[in-house]
């Protein structure tokens, strides 16, 4: 098998095909690891739903009777972890594709069940887990660098289409005036941005901020979202990092849940070799 | 890659006619009110991500409300980032308005770009166990 190398010049270019095997199950397990936090960062959703969904049972005819059921959320849930986290251990092969397929299916399932089809972990952790399917089937490519290049170029896709979503469904006069985000965020939210801005700040002050702060989502969501995918893998993946972390950092701790799996995308970035 | 790459592109272009397709909208408004004509073409929307979209307002009552299309004045209630029917639905919600087993009639109303859509819920508590989830503005849809 013949190595994949720069001049030497350059020493951290050179791809043997021990390290090259390394990056590939590296950035295997570098997304494995984002969606199994996403999960973990999700259990309390897993424990309010394992009472509630058997305690306040919902009958709606919209829903087929086993995508309201609480054992098929029961046992999505666990499965999807237990998937993952296997995914996460092993370098079988074999095994590394089964739990792919299994976490993926899980995933669908808690995106059209009555209790998890609004939450958009589920919807992140799906596209993270459509990305690993066709990664694991790749994981024995010869060219494993022109495999990272594709890959990233994926993550880079998945999460410019995250990002336009979000971005698309604000493109309306109530989030440019900053009044979606008043009242779901500052009126009374209890985390520290808001907390602080709360005590310095009027109310009619905070409405202005709610509308700057409204009109910069809106702004990064779209460029990110109609550009990111366009950038060099290795600038992408810094500035994704950095925008989807700063997203939970200053709105909500919690919707690390939704992006973890996507931090963990875009970090494959990372790993593609400089040419 | 190519499977992906095409499914990606096509939700990628119908995010960027949302603003100016009615129809495209329309059928976000309906899948986030669970209204979506059959439960398979609204389970078929669910890759497209929709993070803190539309203007949600949600208002929960323990008197009864009937369906009125004909209202036009705004919702007085508190705002939701999406799928507004999750205040039912999700454990958190269900947990807050109905863990008490009392009727409770929700409306929520999701506008966009001057389109909007208004949704009447009525949770009735089940003759034996929980509740079952009624719409007042028409059918749920079909498989």
């Amino acid at each position: 098998m013949s190595s994949i190398s720069k001049p030497d010049s350059n020493l951290t270019t050179t791809l043997t095909p021990t390290n090259q095997l390394n990056r590939t199950l590296f950035g295997h397990r570098l997304v494995q690891g984002g969606i199994l936090l996403t999960l973990i960062w999700k259990w309390s959703f897993f424990v309010a739903a394992n009472s509630m969904y058997d305690a306040i049972p919902l009958s709606d005819p919209f829903f087929p009777a086993w995508l309201q059921s609480a054992i098929t959320v029961r046992v999505a849930f666990v499965t999807a972890v237990a998937a993952v986290g296997l995914n996460l251990a092993t370098d079988r092969h074999r095994l590394q594709w089964i739990c792919s397929l299994t976490a993926l299916l899980c995933m669908t399932v808690l995106c059209i069940h009555q209790a998890s089809y609004n939450d958009m972990t589920f919807v992140t952790a799906w596209w993270a887990c459509v990305w690993a399917m066709w990664f694991v089937n790749h994981l024995n490519d010869p060219d494993q660098a022109s495999l990272l290049r594709r890959a990233s170029f994926l993550s880079r896709l998945i999460i410019s289409l995250i990002l336009l979503g979000g971005a698309s469904g604000k493109w309306t006069a109530e989030y440019w005036s900053g009044e979606v985000f008043a009242d779901i965020y500052f009126k009374d939210r209890e985390f520290w941005v808001f907390q602080w801005l709360r005590s310095y700040f009027e109310p009619d002050q905070l409405r202005t901020i709610a509308m700057w702060y409204s009109r910069k989502v809106v702004l990064i969501e779209t460029i990110a979202g109609l550009g990111l995918w366009a950038l060099p893998p290795r600038i992408a993946a810094v500035m994704a990092i950095l925008l989807l972390a700063s997203i939970a950092l200053l709105s909500n701790f919690l919707l690390f849940s939704v992006l973890f799996a996507l931090i963990g995308l875009a970090s494959v970035g990372l790993l593609v070799p400089r040419s | 890659m190519l499977m992906i790459v095409t499914l990606i592109v096509t939700i990628a272009i119908w995010l960027l006619l949302m603003p100016i397709v009615p129809a495209i909208a329309s059928a976000t408004l309906h899948r986030f009110h669970l209204r979506t004509s059959s439960f398979t073409v609204w389970a078929m929307q669910f890759p497209i991500p929709a993070m803190y979209n539309f203007a949600n307002r949600y208002k929960v009552q323990a008197d009864q409300v009937s369906s009125t299309p004909s209202d036009t004045v705004p919702l007085d209630g508190r705002m939701v980032n999406h799928f507004p029917a999750r205040i039912f639905t999700f454990a958190d919600g269900r947990y807050l308005h109905l863990r008490h087993g009392e009727d409770r009639w929700l409306t929520i109303e999701s506008s966009y770009r001057g389109q909007s859509l208004r949704t009447h819920f009525h949770a009735e508590p089940a003759e034996e166990y929980g509740f079952e989830l009624h719409r007042l503005d028409g059918n749920p849809g079909t498989r």
